[in-house]
């Protein structure tokens, strides 16, 4: 009975929440704002899309791109906000049951109808191995059967997702997903039109055949120089929708993107070079952005390997290195020290650091010193670093070698290798200290307990603590948040007592967009931003 | 010359193999695979990946099946660029280099031998100095300097010109990456230009024009600058395949959408399909090449005919 008030409580709450937001979701334009009579604009986008294929998308890049031209169950607005998109209302009918109801003015570019039918079609063939996501189990692990679907234990067809009727989406879970709202927002859960994906095969995302029910079309697609977007007059919120041209550039070197931005040909930089952010804040005061991402900065030690299988030399180490020389000598763009799992602004899960934080740095190294000790290494023992070839990152492992190197007499053998060989050491387990980093896919805890879990492929660390584990396979049936959450934070209490990884810093993404672009928002902590929620000012 | 030139581009075939199968043994020994990635691929998925694209096949079936490919036309598709087959990034590629590239070759060619023959002709003259100078800052100072300086100067300082992109082949998009190639490339040409002017004009039949009283554009024009341009169509061979297929820093500076940045791409990605298809466009690049400077050899120098 306790539960079923709960449940009834929870699923007329969310279902309040949606209806409330139902109105049109596009930019909001604040009273007394001018607008330029010319509503187009230029973003740099940090690379080239890999694919325009919602299913087969992995980047930032091409999720901003699938972000305008397709549109999913829920969206994520400028403020980072979960709104409406084709549904127009949803709730939680029990805690593994949810029931999504679309707008009927929803419409593909062709005019065809948007239906549940197309929810389902496009899950299934995310989740399917056939197609090749390798966001199948991130997100497919969420609906029932998922795991089994994307191991193909199970056709796609037992996948939990059917079409009651046209307008009536149901998703089945395979254990409670209160943030399930959030997750469908995600890119690559965007309905697909099915008959387009069967008649056109690999030509069906070109610039005149990608069929999308977003607020823009593609119209132009050069590689590695622009894509082109056009507004979708067929959009069912078209009205409101400002920018009538988005142009996505595709420049990796960030000082190029900055000089395109000096000359007046970019209005957005991706992020600024590194080492600039201090320069640039001074220059162009009214047009530097910083946002604290839900990203994590951290190193993985091996657990298994000879140097570091003892937790006192993992404890050490962690503890010696000063984050906040770290933040802001070493990196100086806005970042901030974690001493945690969990960053700032992430749900499901407090963040929580370790109680020698805020411990002067002396008491620090004498605690680490003894610990170093007790395990039996001396003074200069040595153990490699690996980390993929760039300055930042050099720099940020020269800093950490040096306060190992001062501090503990340890000494550090750095090695720098191509990214592609540094993912095949972690993943293969072939290194000692490794540096990695890590973005959410969807704001929940979960996401990062990913990195730790005991049979986790993204735990590079190896470690595993049953305990912790228990914990969490108890938080993620449990429907009830404070108890989720109190389950997790246990859990991950737990596991970094562990020091299987040292949490460094929070990232942050500073950037240039021009002060004429309106819509931008510092609180949007996954840097999702549709173009349909921006606007240009007048200037 | 024709049987020649047949029988240059027969011996392309087996040369082409042969770099491919090199160029198959080094991309598969390079750690790392196409699907390697920050997200771990689940094990299903990747075997359905490598069934896709042939890659749990032995290495002698795939490199037959891409031979077989390649006979038809195929290069096959692309890892990094999903969409896209490697002709259709080779299409879109190739212009942009090319007109870049060609452009660039072209200038360089004539202001190079113009500045080189000047020099020449006024030996330890303050032109002399000067264009030496100019050679020297332009072997020296390297292009990632260079770029941004020119940048700096005409885009941002002056805002006459885009400081980077590319608009359909507009002109102002095309000024300052040609004329950074251009500045490289003189600077290698003239001095060439120069030496071998030097050395032809010291030679004994023009020794002989001269004291025959030949008007000096005469003997320049007709009897000097011919054999003084073979060092420099020798260097214009590579210099020709490298600013048309490796102008990456180019390309970065400017965000030119070009050959050199998909050869990288490739690379890194470790995109086996795209970086051949690049290998056997730029091996057979340089065989043209190649057969175009020695069919102009034959053209400078009635000697080498023989």
């Amino acid at each position: 009975m306790h539960t079923l008030q709960h449940t009834l409580r929870a699923a007329s709450f969310c279902g309040l929440l949606a209806w409330l937001a139902s109105s049109s979701l596009a930019a909001i334009v604040p009273a007394g704002v001018q607008l330029h009579p010319e509503q187009s604009l230029v973003r740099n986008n940090g690379s080239e899309p890999e694919t325009l294929d919602p299913s087969l998308i992995e980047s930032v890049g091409a999720a901003n791109l699938i972000r305008d031209l397709f549109e999913g169950l829920t969206a994520s607005n400028a403020q980072g906000q979960i709104v409406p998109g084709v549904a127009e209302t949803w709730r939680q009918v029990d805690p593994l049951t949810w029931t999504f109801q679309l707008r009927p003015q929803a419409k593909w570019q062709n005019g065809d109808p948007v239906t549940a039918q197309d929810f389902v079609y496009a899950f299934r063939r995310l989740v399917d191995p056939k197609t090749g996501s390798k966001y199948a189990r991130t997100f497919g692990d969420f609906f029932f059967n998922g795991k089994e679907v994307s191991t193909g234990q199970k056709p796609p067809q037992e996948l939990g997702v059917r079409a009651i009727d046209k307008t009536t989406l149901e998703i089945k879970t395979s254990h409670p997903v209160k943030f399930l709202p959030e997750l469908v927002s995600n890119p690559n859960l965007s309905p697909l039109h099915a008959k387009s994906i069967e008649q056109l095969g690999r030509e069906w995302t070109k610039p005149g055949k990608l069929m999308g029910n977003g607020a823009y079309t593609l119209q132009s697609w050069q590689v590695n120089s622009k894509i082109v977007l056009a507004k979708n007059p067929v959009y069912w919120d078209a009205d409101q929708v400002k920018i009538h041209r988005v142009t996505y550039l595709s420049v990796e070197d960030g000082h190029v993107d900055v000089k395109l931005f000096e000359s007046g040909q970019n209005d957005w930089v991706y992020m600024l070079p590194p080492g600039t952010y201090a320069s640039y804040l001074k220059k162009y005061p009214k047009d530097i952005r910083n946002t604290p991402l839900l990203a994590l900065r951290y190193y993985d030690f091996q657990t298994q390997s000879p140097f570091f299988k003892d937790v006192r030399v993992r404890q050490a180490l962690s503890m010696v290195l000063d984050r906040d020389i770290l933040a802001q000598k070493v990196t100086a763009d806005g970042q901030q020290p974690a001493y945690g799992l969990i960053v700032k602004g992430l749900q499901g899960a407090d963040p929580l650091g370790y109680e020698w934080a805020n411990w002067p740095m002396t008491k620090k190294v004498e605690t680490a010193k003894a610990l170093l000790a007790q395990a039996g290494v001396q003074p200069g023992a040595k153990f490699t670093f690996s980390y993929n070839t760039s300055e930042y990152h050099k720099k940020m492992a020269i800093f950490a070698a040096s306060e190992w190197k001062t501090k503990l007499g340890l000494t550090v053998e750095l090695e720098a290798m191509e990214f592609k060989v540094l993912i095949k050491k972690r993943h293969d387990g072939q290194f000692e200290m490794a540096r990695d980093g890590w973005n959410s896919d969807y704001n929940d805890a979960t996401s990062f307990v990913a990195l730790v879990k005991c049979d986790s492929d993204q735990n590079h660390s190896r470690h595993c603590n049953p305990v912790a584990e228990q914990l969490i396979q108890k938080g993620l049936k449990e429907n009830d948040q404070a108890q989720r959450k109190a389950a997790l934070n246990e859990a991950i209490r737990l596991i970094m007592n562990d020091y299987p990884i040292i949490p460094l810093l929070q990232y942050s993404l500073p950037r240039l967009v021009k002060s004429y672009v309106g819509g931008y928002n510092t609180d949007n902590q996954m840097d999702r931003f549709r173009t349909q929620d921006l606007y240009i000012v007048k200037h | 010359m024709f049987a020649y030139t047949f029988r240059r581009l027969l011996i392309a075939i087996p040369t082409l193999l042969v770099v491919i199968g090199v160029v198959y043994i080094l991309l598969f020994s390079a750690p790392g695979g196409p699907f390697d990635a920050e997200r771990v691929v689940p094990e299903a998925i990747q075997a359905q990946l490598m069934a896709k694209y042939h890659l749990d096949q032995p290495y002698w079936r795939q490199y037959l099946l891409y031979i077989a490919q390649l006979l038809q036309g195929d290069l096959g598709v692309s890892y990094r660029y999903a969409d896209w087959s490697v002709n259709e990034l080779v299409a879109s590629a190739l212009p942009v280099s090319l007109t870049i590239g060609g452009l660039a070759i072209a200038l360089s060619l004539v202001i190079g031998v113009l500045l080189g023959a000047l020099a020449a002709l006024y030996r330890n003259s303050w032109m002399d100095y000067t264009v030496m100078a100019l050679g020297s800052v332009g072997s020296v100072v390297p292009s990632f300097v260079l770029g941004p300086l020119l940048v700096l100067a005409f885009a941002i300082g002056l805002d006459w010109l885009p400081s980077g992109g590319w608009d359909d082949f507009s002109w102002q998009f095309m000024v300052l990456p040609v004329s950074l190639l251009t500045l490289i490339n003189v600077s290698t040409l003239a001095r060439i230009m120069r030496a071998s002017m030097v050395e032809v004009m010291n030679s004994n039949y023009i020794r002989t024009a001269r004291a025959k009283g030949l008007p000096m554009h005469l003997i320049v024009f007709r009897h000097a600058l011919r054999p003084a341009l073979l060092p420099v169509v020798t260097i214009m061979g590579p210099l020709a395949v490298s600013s048309i297929t490796s102008a990456l820093v180019t390309e970065s500076i400017f965000s030119l959408p070009g050959l050199g940045i998909l050869v990288v791409n490739g690379a890194a990605n470790r995109d086996y399909t795209l970086v051949l298809g690049l290998v056997v466009l730029i091996t057979a690049l340089v065989v043209l090449v190649n057969l175009c400077v020695d069919l102009m050899y034959a053209f400078l120098d009635p000697r080498s005919r023989a």
